[in-house]
């Protein structure tokens, strides 16, 4: 008995030393259940979606890959300063977005952080993509495939242009983990059972989805 | 008298299951356009989608120009849903929808495009 306390005893403190002091993703969860971030979304994987009906419910994008999917700088960041990322309101072809995003201050946005940045899946390995400039990506993104009828990004001189249905690349190369990119090119209806943009795993060959997906995360 | 009897019972108590499982078909139809297509040929099957801006290079096909959709049979428009515009010469901005669409969607669209155009199209 008095080694089974021992034992217990021993894991909370081994616990407590790992979870840097003032960082921790618990406090985070609680400032994001406080603030009803849970309303508009999900945080427990997998992908709950499972029909057109499910995703159209839905308030705001899943977060249950956060940490998988964003760039810690760029979250932390974004959270306090929200800047629009869809110019359309989430799930509507018709409204604008009104970028009211609600902005959680400092001290709170850095737990935000750090719980979010807690939400990774196994499906995004690390160390597949490289940000470097790929002219066949490039290619691929601006001639062959029609990603940019729907994504904004910036040209070579800035110049903006692209389709708004999708959610902007401009900054993806701050804002997105490449190795996730690559991820959800090759198996989009793991993190989105349902969404508007085309499957290409399977139409483009795969050296065309890492090729595209290292030209994504050199967006500017 | 009997066997009318009897056709007509099969008739009300069958044909409302029908009439609903289409309607069912082309309401789900509908909302596959409204999520998919709509963004480029627009809610109206007009081709003027959000994504249609000032710098978009083609205009999205118009579904309810009778003559240029009657050039199209059955079959061309499920490629081309299926393949993605350069399948038939056309724009790559017309996105190939195989790897995302089942089969029945496919035939679903097919036929919610000849409500648009009001047209039955080529044969084959
Ligand atoms: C009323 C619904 C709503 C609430 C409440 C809400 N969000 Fe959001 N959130 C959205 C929408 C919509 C977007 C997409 C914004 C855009 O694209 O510009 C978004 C985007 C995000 C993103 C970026 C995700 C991505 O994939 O682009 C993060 C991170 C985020 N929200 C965190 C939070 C946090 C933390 C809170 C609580 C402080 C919160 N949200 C509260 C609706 C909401
Ligand atoms: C028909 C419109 C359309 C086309 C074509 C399209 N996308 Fe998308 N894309 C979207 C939409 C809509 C989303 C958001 C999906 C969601 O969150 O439900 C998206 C999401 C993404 C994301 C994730 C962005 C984020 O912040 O969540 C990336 C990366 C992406 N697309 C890359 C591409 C690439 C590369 C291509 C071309 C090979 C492409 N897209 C073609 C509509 C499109
Ligand atoms: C990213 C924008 C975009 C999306 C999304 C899109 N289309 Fe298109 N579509 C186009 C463009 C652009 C053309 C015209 C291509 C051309 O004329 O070269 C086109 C052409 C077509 C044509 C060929 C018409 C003809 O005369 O040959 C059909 C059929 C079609 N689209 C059906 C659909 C369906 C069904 C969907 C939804 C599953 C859809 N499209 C989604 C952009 C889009």
């Amino acid at each position: 008995m008095k080694l089974m306390i021992a034992i217990f005893a021993g894991a909370l403190v081994g616990a407590a030393v790992s979870a840097p002091a003032g960082a921790s993703p618990a406090d985070g969860k609680k400032v994001f259940e406080g603030q009803k971030c849970n309303a508009c979304h999900y945080t427990d994987g997998p992908a709950k979606e499972k029909s057109i009906a499910d995703q159209l419910a839905k308030k705001g994008p899943e977060l249950w890959y956060a940490g998988s999917k964003f760039q810690r700088p760029w979250l932390e960041g974004w959270l306090t300063k929200p800047e629009i990322i869809r110019s359309l309101a989430y799930n509507s072809l018709t409204d604008k977005n009104k970028g009211d995003h609600p902005k959680p201050a400092g001290a709170d946005a850095k737990n935000v952080a750090d719980f979010l940045m807690s939400l990774t899946t196994k499906e995004v390995k690390a160390g597949k993509i490289k940000p470097k400039r790929s002219l066949k990506g490039r290619l691929v993104f601006n001639k062959k495939m029609p990603c940019t009828g729907c994504h904004r990004s910036a040209g070579k001189k800035g110049k903006v242009s692209g389709g708004i249905s999708g959610p902007t690349l401009i900054g993806a190369a701050k804002r997105l983990n490449p190795d996730w990119v690559f991820a959800y090119l090759n198996n989009p209806t793991f993190f989105k059972p349902f969404k508007a943009m085309p499957t290409f795993a399977g139409i483009l060959k795969a050296k065309d989805i890492k090729n595209v997906a290292t030209h994504v995360s050199t967006l500017k | 008298m009997m066997r009318t009897a009897k056709i007509i019972l099969f008739a009300a108590l069958f044909l409302p299951a029908l009439f609903a499982a289409n309607v069912g078909a082309a309401a789900e139809a509908e909302q596959v356009f409204k999520f998919y297509c709509a963004q480029c040929h627009g809610l109206n099957g007009k081709g003027g989608g959000p994504n249609v801006t000032k710098d978009f290079p083609v205009t999205p096909r118009d579904f309810t120009n009778t003559a240029q959709m009657n050039k199209l049979s059955d079959n061309d428009i499920r490629g081309i849903v299926m393949d993605g515009g350069p399948s038939a010469s056309k724009s790559p901005l017309m996105p190939p929808w195989g790897k995302t669409l089942s089969d029945g969607d496919v035939d679903g669209l097919v036929k919610l495009l000849r409500k648009f155009c009001n047209c039955k199209g080529k044969p084959g």
